[in-house]
């Protein structure tokens, strides 16, 4: 199958990334070759074969339900954020 | 370089000497770029550590500049588990961004030399663990596999890397990029010293859910001299180079005079096994790697309202081939071709795991290549597709999630080292472990 420039764009949407004017060829021409690699899989016979995978079997292991909260870790993380004040990440405006 | 048992030995004083000692190995090699930084924690044993397993207060960035600024605020349960154990982190070790590469040659870092070939990669993405090992310049390390990021840099700079099952050691703590596949593990001189390493590593963790729960150990029980059955893989084999058919070779032979019963199987073409890879990884890392958004970690590329922030912070601090990665991602989740490329990719899977199921029915151990060829020179794997192709013997072990360990088998006629991988069924390390330890007696590989 073969990306073109308007799936790019759309990927990118999706990706938040924005790949700029002078690499969309080169990007465009990798990610064909690979998707149109990848689509091997279609000479592989599924038909009947589980559509989900999961490492294992077993159920989610569950613990009890006891409060645990190690305050160090959010002051830490907060105090190396790129911008914080008090207990909150600052953000650019939302709301114009 | 002494060993991980031998240094396991020393006291305090000796200690605290051969960490002085290696410090300056390490500034007198500052050109093999294998360590980011030396810091150390505690008073054990050192441990080089892959730049995205966490240790509080380090700078952890998982070689991306998207990363620069962030500082652990808690260690991940493998460097505790190192703590309690009598070894201490010692050093940040390269490697590609954020896992992503066969060469360590995406890192933010610059490139990591091979301790072999200054002009060759040490591998990747463990490539830092690797060199630093390689080059006698840690007595061991941690990596982490996802696709054969251990057992690759290993064969490639002839050390031992071992990747263990799914779910025996703990993820908690270690930078994600592919949550099904990734498994932390050791890297070491010999195929002792990884049991050892493993041994410490591994066990039940409540702060990972996806952990087996399970605390057998492999030291107490440790055979060389248990008879296997190993199955080989004639026609596996055939697209590799010479040097790795020469290994092979010399590696049957080495195991059938230890008196192991070789079979020969045979396995589906293995090109399969890339596109489920590249498929289930990216789709994976698209997820994982959402978080970077320049809001609560690291490096943050300020725009004039929230969404441009996201696009800046995310378009300047990722490497192109995790941009790759991440558009690859979304595009096989994306509505129209999730079913044509991911769901069919986790069928493929199953395909995979019933393969590998059926042909450990009747035998202990497969032999496989771990890479197609010797390490390569800087820049002969820079299209991506030829670097997702030199990943073909190993991440179908991932996708299966089962155990494998790679070993130094012999040198090319250039001096270049060639591992092979020995694998084993789901949570056989003990096996794994028993059959390497008498391959590697036998083979007697000279560092």
């Amino acid at each position: 199958m073969q990306v073109d420039d308007a799936l790019l764009s759309r990927l990118e949407k999706l990706s938040f990334l924005k790949i700029s004017e002078d690499k969309r060829e080169e990007i465009i021409e990798q990610l064909s070759e690979i998707v149109g690699f990848v689509d091997n899989l279609s000479e592989l016979d599924t038909e009947g074969v589980d559509a989900t995978f999961a490492m294992s079997d077993a159920a989610t292991p569950l613990r009890e339900d006891t409060p645990d909260c190690n305050p160090e870790i959010h002051e830490e993380i907060l105090k190396h954020a790129p911008k914080s004040a008090d207990d909150f990440f600052i953000v650019p405006k939302i709301i114009e | 370089m002494i060993t991980l048992k031998e240094a396991l030995t020393l006291n305090k004083d000796e200690l605290n000497k051969f960490k002085d000692e290696l410090r300056n190995k390490i500034e007198a090699n500052k050109d093999l770029n294998a360590y980011i930084d030396v810091n150390s924690v505690g008073e054990g044993v050192p441990i080089a550590i892959k730049d995205n397993i966490q240790v509080k207060d380090w700078s952890i960035t998982s070689g991306s500049k998207i990363l620069q600024g962030y500082i652990a605020p808690y260690n991940a349960t493998v460097i505790k588990k190192l703590l309690d154990n009598g070894l201490s982190p010692f050093g940040r070790v390269n490697m590609d961004e954020f896992a992503m590469g066969s060469t360590t040659e995406s890192s933010f870092y610059g490139k990591t030399q091979n301790p072999h070939a200054s002009d060759r990669v040490p591998g990747g993405s463990s490539g830092g663990s690797a060199a630093a090992v390689g080059a006698g310049l840690a007595i061991a390390a941690l990596g982490s596999d996802t696709g054969g990021s251990i057992r690759q840099p290993a064969a490639f700079c002839g050390i031992v890397g071992m990747k263990p099952t799914y779910g025996r050691v703990s993820r908690y703590g270690l930078g994600a990029y592919a949550s099904s596949l990734d498994q932390i593990g050791p890297m070491t001189q010999n195929v002792e010293d990884a049991a050892i390493l493993y041994d410490i590593i591994s066990g039940s963790d409540e702060k990972d859910s996806t952990n087996a729960g399970r605390d057998d150990k492999v030291i107490p029980n440790l055979d060389a001299t248990r008879k296997l059955t190993i199955a080989v893989l004639p026609k596996y084999v055939e697209n590799a180079s010479q040097d790795i058919k020469d290994a092979y070779a010399k590696a049957i032979e080495a195991l059938k005079a230890a008196g192991h019963t070789i079979v020969e199987r045979e396995m589906m073409d293995a090109k399969y096994d890339i596109s489920a890879y590249y498929i289930t990884a990216t789709a994976e890392a698209t997820t994982n790697l959402a978080r970077y958004d320049g809001i609560r970690y690291g490096n943050r590329v300020e725009g004039k309202n929230l969404e441009e922030t996201f696009y800046n912070t995310r378009s300047e601090g990722f490497g192109d081939e995790v941009k790759r990665r991440i558009l690859l991602g979304n595009f096989v989740l994306s509505s129209g071709y999730y079913e044509a490329y991911y769901v069919k990719a986790q069928k493929t899977r199953h395909i995979i795991k019933d393969e590998y199921a059926k042909i450990f029915e009747d035998v202990d151990l497969i032999l496989s290549p771990v890479a197609p060829t010797v390490a390569p020179r800087f820049g002969e794997l820079a299209n991506p597709m030829d670097m997702y192709l030199s990943d073909i013997y190993t991440i179908s072990v991932n996708l299966a999630g089962l155990p494998a360990l790679s070993l130094p088998i012999t040198k090319n006629s250039e001096g270049m080292p060639v591992g092979l991988q020995l694998i084993a069924k789901a949570y056989d390390e003990q096996t794994l472990f028993d059959g390497a330890l008498s391959l590697e007696r036998e083979v007697a590989y000279k560092a």
